[in-house]
């Protein structure tokens, strides 16, 4: 079970065409809106250059999240759990190091978006916010993880990665990390509250204004990780 | 002689068809077991319900007395399957090493995939080798874990023949340390030179167990061979001696007891018979001819 995560997690790093989408888009979009684009007036550039930084280092970590599940659909198809099925790995073993291996891989993005945000986009914030947000936006994404798992057990191969294209895209537009959810309609604004890329979001939002999570919105958070989980399950048992 | 593999009364359908028919199976510890049969014969579900990744319909399958299952994740099972996928991204030498970390004592990598192989290979991606080279892979993953049990579906597909014969003589080697081996196989002459008992599975019935020469004898004699250009093939089946007759377009083979007596009849009754040949029964023909008469 070590050995295997220990090869996971080298793959997770070493894979190029991964780490280019899920770092390089979100770091191309921030420097997008911050730099090249006008998106905002000039008195509040710096509160933006902070609030899309949030915005784009979720919308690349809750897209690490997902894909894990698209890599899941890929091996599957592949007929690699075939081969994992005939060692004594149990089939959980394998989802166990997928999670891990694919949360760690998560990480870089953060990172990456919160390093331009302080060094290219001028962000200044108390110095333990720093931390706060990795930890949150981390933690943020943990439903979309579940989430991916589930469609890594239904779809196969490349079907199953361009549903979580649209699936990815839907939930991180409606949940304000494109554009805030501010400039959406009434209907769409109270629906875009309740999803879960707005509630990952919030996290780290509040944190730059040093405010703590609200309850509500940890508990949405919970209950959509409830829900992708036991979908996950759900689907990961009818796979075997 | 303490049991491997034991299946009792396994059946299996898919929908309408039946894909094994009650079938009983005891493979001894240290037994070499060739599970042969046309394509169809239920050979890989056979080998699947025996590992657990195909649950029997009914009847019950132990292996070292526990479920395949539970031998399987004890680590007592090696196991190269004909459609499995490698990651293709993966080093050879990690792979390997991924996987003997699952065993409880696994042979030392170098050691593996020195015996598969691959050892030249150790430091190449998994997607950038040959087909026969990604097959020597997973013989190394079968390996690696040095079990007690290995099964084998069709190991040497797509290898060359210097391949196969390492391949062919690294399995000696384990049996003779006490392993116990199963494989299916295509090549006759696998069964032929490396069983020691010979399973042969038609319409997912076993038809013949035993010795491989016991097979051959099941069926014996001699196959006398020749084209016949005359009208009128009826008749050859009571010639002295003739067992069987198999005529595919003007080839004739006539499986005989007597193939003496048979030839001077055959000479005497017939004018248009050329190219005789006479030659004694090999396993495949053996195979062919039981597979043949239980399809009937």
């Amino acid at each position: 079970m070590r050995s295997y995560l220990g090869l996971e997690l080298r793959r997770a790093f070493r894979n190029p065409a991964g780490m280019i989408l899920l770092t390089g888009f979100p770091l191309a979009l921030y420097l997008l809106w911050t730099k090249v684009l006008n998106v905002v007036p000039q008195g509040q550039r710096g509160d933006f250059a902070a609030y899309s930084m949030v915005s784009m280092a979720t919308y690349g970590a809750m897209g690490g999240a997902l894909f894990i599940g698209g890599a899941i659909a890929l091996e599957r198809s592949k007929g690699w759990s075939r081969q994992l099925a005939v060692t004594p790995l149990p089939p959980h073993g394998y989802v166990v190091a997928k999670l891990v291996s694919g949360m760690t891989g998560v990480l870089p993005s953060i990172l990456v978006v919160l390093a331009a945000g302080a060094v290219l986009g001028g962000v200044r914030l108390p110095l333990w916010t720093w931390p706060a947000l990795v930890v949150l936006i981390w933690l943020g994404v943990v439903p979309f993880a579940a989430l991916g798992i589930a469609f890594g057990y239904t779809l196969r191969g490349q079907a199953a990665n361009l549903a979580m294209m649209g699936v990815f895209f839907g939930l991180s537009v409606l949940g304000g990390l494109w554009l805030p959810v501010q400039a959406m309609p009434e209907g769409m604004r109270a629906l875009a509250e309740y999803s879960p890329a707005y509630q990952a979001g919030s996290l780290g939002w509040r944190a730059l204004d040093g405010q703590w999570p609200t309850g509500t919105g940890v508990g949405v958070l919970a209950a959509w990780t409830l829900l992708f989980a036991a979908l996950g399950a759900w689907r990961y048992r009818r796979a075997l | 002689m303490r049991t491997a593999v034991e299946l009792k009364d396994v059946s299996k359908r898919y929908g309408g068809t039946v894909a094994l028919d009650a079938v009983d199976l005891d493979v001894g510890q240290g037994e070499t077991v060739a599970v042969l049969g046309p394509n169809g014969a239920g050979k890989t579900t056979l080998l699947s319900i025996a590992l657990g990744l195909l649950d029997p319909g009914s009847g019950a399958v132990r292996v070292f007395g526990r479920t395949p299952v539970e031998a399987l994740h004890a680590g007592g099972v090696g196991v190269l399957l004909q459609d499995s996928g490698l990651l293709e991204d993966a080093r050879v030498a990690e792979l390997v090493a991924a996987v003997a970390g699952m065993y409880p004592r696994p042979l030392p990598v170098e050691a593996a995939m020195r015996a598969a192989g691959v050892a030249e290979l150790a430091t190449r991606r998994v997607g950038r080798l040959s087909g026969g080279q990604q097959q020597r892979v997973r013989f190394a993953l079968a390996l690696v874990g040095d079990p007690k049990l290995l099964v084998l579906d069709e190991p040497t597909v797509g290898l060359d023949v210097e391949s196969r014969r390492a391949l062919w003589q690294e399995v000696r080697a384990r049996t003779a340390q006490g392993s116990t081996v199963i494989f299916a196989t295509h090549y006759l002459t696998e069964a032929d030179d490396y069983a020691d008992r010979v399973v042969l599975l038609a319409g997912g019935k076993i038809i013949a167990d035993g010795p491989v020469n016991t097979i051959k004898s099941l069926v014996g004699g001699t196959e006398v061979r020749f084209v016949f250009e005359g009208a009128d093939a009826s008749g050859f089946e009571t010639l002295p001696g003739v067992r069987q007759v198999r005529i595919e377009g003007r080839a004739v083979a006539l499986h005989t007891g007597d193939s003496d007596a048979t030839l001077r009849a055959l000479f005497a009754a017939f004018d248009d018979v050329r190219e005789v040949h006479t030659m004694s029964t090999d396993l495949e023909s053996a195979v062919v001819s039981l597979a043949g008469g239980a399809g009937r």
